[in-house]
């Protein structure tokens, strides 16, 4: 008899066992559901990409937002730029993308294909979102296939970002617009008195090839590589060849890891072998910068050297916000994301972190209360870059990462000797074509 | 006496409660690990970008693979360079190390603890951070050669000879676990047979070579099989130390596969990339076990 209980009570135990790994493996992929909860409030995802400061900030003032309305809760994820992306793809394949999150120039047009970002024009015609104090040119950014696709958070533009410091020391100033001739000269300076090279070219973020195209027409504004044969991209990889081989260039063998602003050889490193005294980078990027700079040393923004300025420079978004194609609650997370675009007092916290705000009306109020970086880079764009520049062109097509990709590795290459300008070329021109055609 | 449902006798069957008891682990390996695979295969003969549903492409992912991909053959060299350094190096450190902690002194449980920890502690991503940090050029290392009066700040982590050698010292360091099982299975070797060749006259030397040797060999080929399987999916070493750079001279297998689905948006692609490892080291796998007779000691 007791033998028998035994055996009763341990299969009971066993098939308690099952029911709770079946609850729990099931059980936490809807405890993040997005469906209301208790009195009525309903709960909105978001998720974003940045740094420390961008986190805390952009937190603050959701909570504030729960405080004005306190029918809607935010929950918030936040990553850095790569995973960022492939945390997105994966929630993407699940149908389970956050409702607000946080877009880029280089992948809305990928997300726009596959459906998975809502269209956001019935709102800002019916004045659900306020666009009223962004201009067209800035709402034209995120429209593809006449659908508006995100709102900007913030205006930005490529620029140099340089140790001022190292150069006032040297007696050098750095004029803005400067061409590609005087930057070299420059750049010679500073390496024969110094040892500081600079990094115009190896900056991993493709924002410096985005500029010599644009002075080259070589602009990608669609599935092919625009360049009639290889020898148009000659020039690029001899400029970087020439740069190691005369020594004023950053070589490949101190690039260190530039994702990340605190790691970046322009503000660390222990002597000036191994550092830079510039770097290309969004314009946004000043205080993070500064902030991870050394003592006593400031860093300046100026256009990125081009032999034609005004065509290489440009104004962009420097991120939208969308909303996911999945979003359950789209009047609630439509109404955060008027709140993010239009609340001064969400503003006043969260100043210019993501670039200057898109509505004028925030921009102006917010001025006063800036930092110095931020400041400076508020005159880059409205004085600089403003006056100087041409119109965007259209986002980048599916396949531009690989492509990207491919000429990260071919300045390597190059960089290490390994190839001649020429090969890069050839290699870049029929690499990039077929990738691009394999996404037809 | 009593009639006994069905149900009952079936419950009280020996072999129900062992179905039951495994039942937990039955569901997870179906559910975390068939199924995915079978997924996994599908995909790839599919173009999947992960955004949008998988179209049925058949052969073309493996055929992309072997003829129009020079990062394939990149990666491919890169990991089995770091498994023809790391694996056999590996064991010879744990078995040197074993050897000297066989004898127990005061110390040995401490140094035995010491030794096996980085194998525990070694695949995290902090551990990887940390050592980048170490290699980096004004890093601890360069530091320490500086001191001894070795010229210059080396760029471990940027130079193409040197990057690899940086994550093969990495699984060097973390020789811990074999040396546990060489520590184990050198502790089965019977005592008399060391006693037998003392009498014999033998030296530590031969000794060493003509009887811990060919007993260890079931072990050490046990070692081999696990340490070289484990080199082929190397992963979270390359991808924090040094993302394949440069010029993909530490572009492990797994990274490359990585980089594929969540970079470029090519699942299907990297699906494929997955069952060829599958493929390779399951055939590797079969060649060790094929001639295992020729140099394991078998026990009768």
């Amino acid at each position: 008899m007791k033998k028998k209980l035994r055996k009763s009570l341990a299969l009971m135990c066993a098939g308690a066992l099952i029911a709770a790994t079946i609850t729990a493996c099931g059980g936490s992929s809807n405890d993040s559901a997005k469906s209301t909860t208790q009195e009525g409030t309903t709960t909105i995802e978001m998720a974003w990409w940045g740094n420390q400061t961008r986190n805390e900030r952009t937190q603050e003032v959701l909570e504030l937002f729960s405080e004005t309305d306190s029918s809607i809760a935010v929950n918030s994820q936040f990553f850095q730029w790569d995973d960022y992306w492939s945390k997105m793809s994966t929630l993407a394949a699940g149908k389970k993308l956050p409702d607000i999150i946080q877009m880029d120039h280089s992948y809305i047009a990928t997300y726009v294909e596959k459906d998975q970002l809502l269209d956001l024009t019935p709102y800002i015609e019916s004045g659900a979102i306020d666009t009223s104090n962004i201009s067209d040119t800035i709402m034209e950014m995120a429209e593809i296939d006449n659908g508006a696709y995100g709102i900007a958070a913030g205006i930005s533009s490529p620029g140099l970002f340089y140790n001022k410091t190292v150069l006032d020391e040297l007696g050098i100033t750095m004029k803005d617009n400067c061409t590609m001739e005087e930057f070299i000269k420059i750049a010679k300076e500073v390496y024969e008195k110094t040892g500081y090279t600079a990094n115009i070219i190896s900056s991993a973020h493709g924002v410096d090839s985005d500029i010599w195209s644009r002075t080259h027409d070589l602009q990608i504004t669609e599935k092919k590589l625009p360049a009639s044969d290889s020898t148009e991209y000659t020039a690029y990889f001899e400029l970087l060849k020439s740069g190691i081989e005369e020594g004023w260039h950053m070589s490949p063998e101190y690039i260190t890891d530039s994702a990340s602003v605190e790691q970046s050889p322009l503000v660390y490193g222990s002597s000036p072998e191994t550092m830079i005294w510039c770097t290309v980078n969004g314009s946004s990027m000043l205080t993070a910068y500064q902030s991870a700079a050394p003592e006593g040393v400031e860093l300046g923004l100026t256009t990125v050297p081009s032999d034609d300025p005004s065509k290489s420079n440009y104004l962009k978004a420097s991120m939208y916000f969308s909303i996911s194609a999945n979003c359950e609650n789209v009047d609630e997370a439509v109404k955060v994301l008027n709140y993010l675009i239009n609340s001064e007092e969400a503003y006043e916290i969260l100043l210019a972190e993501r670039g200057i705000p898109a509505s004028t009306v925030i921009a102006e109020s917010i001025t006063p209360l800036l930092n110095e970086s931020e400041q400076k880079v508020v005159y880059y764009i409205n004085d600089v870059v403003a006056e100087n520049c041409s119109p965007l062109g259209p986002a980048d097509p599916d396949g531009s990462s690989e492509v990207t990709d491919l000429l990260n590795k071919l300045e390597e290459k190059v960089g290490y000797g390994e190839y001649t300008p020429k090969q890069a070329a050839d290699e870049y021109f029929t690499e990039g074509n077929r990738i691009y055609e394999e996404k037809q | 006496m009593k009639k006994r449902s069905k149900l009952y006798l079936f419950l009280n069957k020996e072999s129900s409660a062992g179905v039951v008891f495994s039942m937990p682990f039955i569901i997870g390996f179906l559910a975390f690990l068939i199924v995915p695979m079978g997924l996994s295969l599908y995909y790839s003969f599919c173009d999947y970008d992960i955004l949008s549903p998988a179209t049925f492409v058949g052969l073309k992912n493996y055929i992309n693979l072997f003829t129009n991909d020079q990062t394939f053959y990149n990666s491919m060299k890169a990991t089995f360079i770091f498994v023809i350094a790391s694996v056999p190096l590996r064991l010879v450190f744990a078995l040197i190390v074993a050897m000297l902690l066989l004898k127990s002194t005061k110390l040995t449980g401490f140094y035995r603890a010491i030794y096996y920890l980085p194998s525990i502690i070694g695949g995290s991503v902090a551990v990887a951070v940390l050592w980048k940090r170490m290699f980096a050029v004004d890093g601890v290392v360069n530091m320490l050669l500086k001191s001894f009066g070795f010229a210059g700040d080396i760029a471990w982590l940027n130079n193409t000879k040197t990057a690899i050698w940086t994550l093969i010292i990495l699984a060097i360091w973390q020789f811990g676990s074999s040396m546990l099982i060489f520590l184990s299975a050198l502790k089965q070797i019977p005592t008399e047979l060391y006693e037998a060749a003392d009498v014999d006259g033998a030296n530590s030397v031969s000794r060493f070579f003509r009887i811990t040797l060919p007993l260890l060999t079931p072990t050490i080929f046990f070692n081999l099989v696990m340490q070289i399987i484990n080199g082929f999916l190397a992963f979270t070493q390359s991808l924090i130390i040094t993302q394949g750079k440069p010029m993909d001279t530490t572009l492990f297998y797994a990274v490359n596969m990585y980089q594929q689905a969540f970079g470029f948006n090519k699942a299907g692609y990297a699906s494929a990339m997955a069952w060829i490892m599958l493929l390779l080291i399951g055939f590797i796998t079969l060649i060790l076990f094929k001639t295992k007779r020729f140099w394991v000691f078998e026990q009768e």
